[in-house]
């Protein structure tokens, strides 16, 4: 076990884009860690996903051996953290395992909501925040303005913060020297019942479940039986040990102030969760660490496979995926327009762009995504509350006594000049104003409460568009208000088919309803005959359009020298229409599906 | 000629591509260029010759009973030049006494000379391009001629003793009302020709009229399934089956070689983006006149695609093609020859007979109605789905 004092545990935050992961690299470099030239670009983001995105979707923790001016050698540990507002609380917790968090600010775009959000909650964590200046070789750099930003915004001291290029190497080592020299060393009794922090784990096909862990009090050693104090699973352990930048290094135990790795024999990763504390059998702790809550999916949305044929295949890769990510749950749903699928909870829109993607990139699948829906609240008359998160459980309006959507307050930051098409879209969104400041000349704050369900389509994509790409966006929950919500269904040729209706408020119906009907229109072909397409409310029609029927689809001329042309055609046409789902007489294609998902505001 | 008996030959169409047009139509997006270069004319008539006298061996156990020259314009070429590379085709293949020999002509280069000399070479048809009545019409779509020529070159071509005469006509063309179209039918119909074509017009990307799309005033497609529908009565009034989607004749005037494509024969192709579909396989020659040349007088490549299609495939191919005719397609016979069960696609066919009557079924044969043929490629693309389905090309991993 390494000595209390040579221990440095930190994480690095950032706002996307500010250069954390590069940093992180460089740091890595920097000990040696890495052989440079085999090391492939950013290490910790590991998916593809990740360092396509430019974003860690997942936590991993690194160990670094550095030696110091001092002539010392220190183990640092990097606790990597996600960067998305969707992981809020796996934030927290990966904050709660360190002593320090290095802040990274780009030189030239200065503090932004996100830089703003994780800065918080690593204040509220107790941790030492260190500003660090990144990309200062870029042309237009302004670090003196930047630095007196963290100041004044942030309130921190960054006078004296290292001016660094992770891309180009630049001041890398202040860095390490700052984090030796400021981070505080980790405090704990090594003799005391262990108390063991989760901050994330991962499944290995041979290992079972790898919990990454940090030790807060006592000891952990291989034999020792420990329980998670949350979900109350008991497993002997296997092995404890440290993370390299090359793999896990098993060691004879871990003690308080280390941060490694244990594993124990475990299958299912949902019996480790972020934040829950491990304790020993023999000899427990009195109570858990603080802070620990059980995965709350915020939004819901129906998945299935564009070929029915391929539910199964769809069964495997959630399950797969599941064992790696407890933070997104589903269970079987079945819809008479789609068959059987799944009904799929995610932290937020990005976690749910994640997994799809990962599904059909990873797993090969086409998939069909219902409209994603926030979970409402229902009080009925007879006095039960439901909880809805799937439209087709939405009560029957005569017998509602209550409708409640639940409600975030927002955080907007951008360029002044931008502020007006903010308003107009907080407005439409039915955002509540509540306060704006001044976080410099140039750049404003925006408080708002809104209905999460507006945000959840597609706000953030609007808010970039209305802010040339400089508007960031930080979102929290803060509970259930009363609303006035509607089922709205869609029938095709008559028929309702389930997989489209959703649930929205009242006075968006209308607009809504025409909008769906028209992406419809467009997007399903003509058949036969001609196909009405109607959105309704409770059996009353509020919106409807006509496909005419299908007239023409016939290639004139097919002689000797169009036969391998025209047979491609008719194989693209024939690929087109296995991606479809017929729904009673209506053949729908995939696409429809997310047409209706992206109603643009034009 | 060998030990085959001309009765035990396999029957052979070949097609020649004349790649010269006096100028290019708005619309067309076949191979040709607008020039009369007399050194690249006569390069084509060396190069398609020297080809055709290469290929001739490797067909010995054919009988050729199509010839089709088609362009392009062939009767621009010029009746010389077709009639050296006729007797090139003769003396290299086994030709039949009573093979269709075509040639496709417009009426602005048609003579009495040249009808008389390609009569009298042994062409027995001519493919006319008139396609529409309304002269300001035709100058808007590029045809450098009048009506009142095509009318003219249909009484020369029956004075030079031609007594299959088809005709090219358009639908759908910019401007057109359905009232134009059946005027030009009833026009056309009093020259009597024995074969009709009508295409609804398809605009090709790469052609003119692609980039003007926007501006052309085209009939919608409920307007040119209307046009096609009174085709259909209108001819079949006058006597005219309709063989093929596009196709009509009085009698057993069929386009011989055509049917070629459309049932699974095989035929040879010379001259620069000619096709062949010959021994199991399809192949394209080269889209560029001087690259064809040059490829065949010094023996490079000219063969730009090639692909063996295998059986499997032939068995779409089957439905694509047979259901453009009214010969349509036979269970057993389908069955039989891919080894493949009819019965899934007989199933989308009652589906389509049941709503809409666009598919019948006469005497064990399953085909389109003319509403059906509007439509087919919906059609085709169902069947192909559940052949599809019904046999599976390969095995689930």
């Amino acid at each position: 076990m390494t000595e209390l004092s040579k221990i440095r545990n930190f994480s690095i935050i950032a706002h996307i884009d500010h250069g954390k992961s590069t940093l992180a690299d460089r740091l890595l470099e920097e000990c040696n860690a890495v052989d440079n030239r085999q090391g492939r670009e950013q290490i910790l983001d590991s998916m593809d996903l990740e360092q396509e995105r430019g974003i860690t979707i997942k936590a991993t923790a690194v160990q670094l051996n550095y030696t110091a001016l001092d002539g010392k050698t220190y183990h640092l540990n990097l606790i990597d953290t996600p960067g998305h507002v969707d992981f809020n609380y796996e934030v927290s917790r990966s904050l709660a395992a360190c002593e320090g968090a290095v802040l990274v600010v780009d030189a030239s775009q200065g503090v932004e909501a996100q830089t703003l959000a994780n800065t918080y909650l690593a204040i509220d964590a107790g941790l030492e925040v260190l500003p660090v200046i990144n990309k200062i070789d870029l042309p237009s750099a302004r670090p003196a303005e930047v630095k007196a930003e963290v100041e004044d915004i942030i309130g921190i001291p960054a006078e004296d913060s290292p001016e660094i290029s992770a891309k180009n190497g630049i001041n890398i080592r202040s860095v390490l020297e700052m984090i030796v020299r400021d981070v505080p060393a980790p405090e704990g009794d090594r003799e005391a019942p262990l108390q063991a922090l989760i901050f994330d784990s991962v499944y290995d096909s041979y290992r079972g479940v790898i919990v990454y862990t940090r030790i807060k009090q006592g000891t952990v050693r291989p034999g020792m039986e420990i329980r998670m104090m949350a979900t109350g699973a008991v497993y002997k352990v296997v092995e404890v040990g440290t993370m390299n930048p090359m793999g896990l290094t098993p060691r004879d135990a871990l003690g308080a102030g280390e941060v490694g790795y244990i594993t124990a024999s475990i299958k299912n990763v949902a019996d480790t969760q972020v934040g829950d504390t491990i304790t020993s059998v023999e000899d427990p702790a009195a109570e858990p660490l603080p802070g620990y809550r059980a995965v709350q999916p915020m939004v819901y949305s129906g998945v299935y496979p564009a070929d029915g044929a391929k539910y199964q295949d769809l069964r495997e890769a959630l399950e797969k995926l599941k064992l790696n990510d407890a933070s997104f749950v589903y269970e079987l749903e079945s819809s008479i327009a789609l068959g059987f699928g799944f009904r799929c909870g995610f932290l937020g829109l990005l976690h749910m762009e994640i997994i799809q993607e990962r599904l059909e990139r990873e797993y090969n699948l086409d998939l069909i995504t219902t409209a994603p829906n926030v979970v409402y609240r229902v009080t009925k008359t007879s006095g039960e509350v439901l909880m809805v998160d799937n439209p087709l459980d939405y009560p029957d309006p005569m017998e509602i006594e209550l409708a409640e959507e639940p409600f975030v307050r927002i955080s907007l930051i951008a360029p002044q000049e931008y502020v007006g098409n903010i308003m107009d879209l907080a407005q439409q969104r039915r955002g509540e104003f509540k306060d704006m400041v001044y976080l410099d000349a140039n750049r404003v704050e925006l408080h708002y409460e809104m209905p999460l369900n507006e945000i959840i389509y597609d706000f953030f994509d609007a808010l970039k568009s209305r802010t040339r790409g400089y508007g960031s966006l930080d979102y929290e929950l803060i509970g259930y208000r009363p609303s006035k919500l509607v089922k709205l269904d869609i029938l095709l040729n008559g028929d309702i088919v389930d997989a489209l209706s959703f649930i929205l408020f009242a006075e968006n119906a209308y607009p809504r309803a025409r909008k769906i009907c028209e992406k419809l229109k467009e997007n399903i072909p003509r058949a036969q005959f001609e196909i009405p397409v109607q959105a309704a409310i409770g059996g009353k029609i509020i919106a409807r359009e006509t496909i005419k029927a299908l007239r023409k689809d016939v290639l004139a001329k097919c002689y000797g020298g169009d036969i391998t042309r025209k047979k491609k055609l008719l194989e693209k046409q024939k690929e087109g229409k296995k991606r479809m789902r017929t729904f009673g007489t209506v053949s729908v294609p995939s696409e429809a599906f997310m047409a209706v998902l992206k109603l643009d505001e034009d | 000629m060998g030990f085959l008996g001309r009765k035990d030959k396999k029957p052979l169409g070949i097609y020649i591509h004349v790649p010269f047009c006096r100028s290019k139509c708005q619309y067309c997006d076949f191979y040709s260029l607008a020039t009369k270069d007399d050194r690249l004319m006569d390069g084509f008539l060396d190069a398609v010759c020297a080809h055709i006298k290469e290929a001739g061996p490797l067909a010995p156990g054919y009988t050729v009973d199509t010839v089709y020259f088609g362009g392009g314009t062939p009767s621009f070429f010029g009746a010389d030049g077709m009639a050296t590379i006729l007797t090139a085709v003769r003396r290299s293949f086994d030709v039949s006494n009573n093979a269709e020999i075509t040639f496709e002509a417009n009426p602005d280069s048609v003579t009495p000379k040249l009808l008389h000399k390609l009569r009298s070479e042994g062409f027995n048809r001519v493919s006319l391009g008139i396609q529409c009545d309304d002269d300001g019409l035709l100058e808007k779509i590029g045809r450098p001629h009048t009506y009142a020529q095509a009318v003219t070159a249909v009484k020369q071509i029956r004075k030079a003793g031609f007594r299959n005469l088809s005709v090219d006509l358009i639908y759908g063309l910019p401007g057109q009302s359905l009232a134009g179209w059946e005027r030009t039918l009833q026009n056309v119909l009093k020259l009597e020709p024995e074969h009709i074509s009508c295409y609804g017009l398809q605009v090709e990307e790469g052609t003119p009229f692609y980039q003007h799309r926007a501006y052309l005033d085209l009939p919608d497609d409920d307007m040119q399934a209307d046009m096609y529908l009174r085709t259909v009565e209108i001819l079949r009034g006058k006597g005219y089956r309709q063989y093929e989607i596009s196709n009509f004749c009085r009698r057993s005037n069929e386009s011989k070689h055509n049917m070629k494509y459309w049932t699974g024969g095989e035929y040879l192709g010379f001259g620069p983006n000619a096709s062949s579909d010959f021994a199991g396989k399809r192949f394209r020659m080269v889209r560029d006149l001087h690259g064809y040349i040059e490829g065949i007088l010094t023996d490079g490549q000219v063969v730009d695609e090639l692909q063996d299609i295998p059986h499997r495939e032939r068995a779409g191919e089957y439905l694509m093609m047979r259901l453009r005719t009214s010969r349509g397609v036979l269970g057993q016979e389908y069955e039989k020859q891919y080894l493949l069960p009819f019965a899934p696609l007989e199933r989308v066919l009652v589906k389509w007979a049941d709503r809409g009557c666009a598919a019948k079924l006469e005497n064990g044969c399953w085909r389109l109605t003319p509403e059906g043929f509007l439509v087919s490629n919906t059609i085709i693309t169902e069947l192909l789905l559940a052949q599809d389905q019904s046999a599976p090309p390969e095995k689930r991993r």
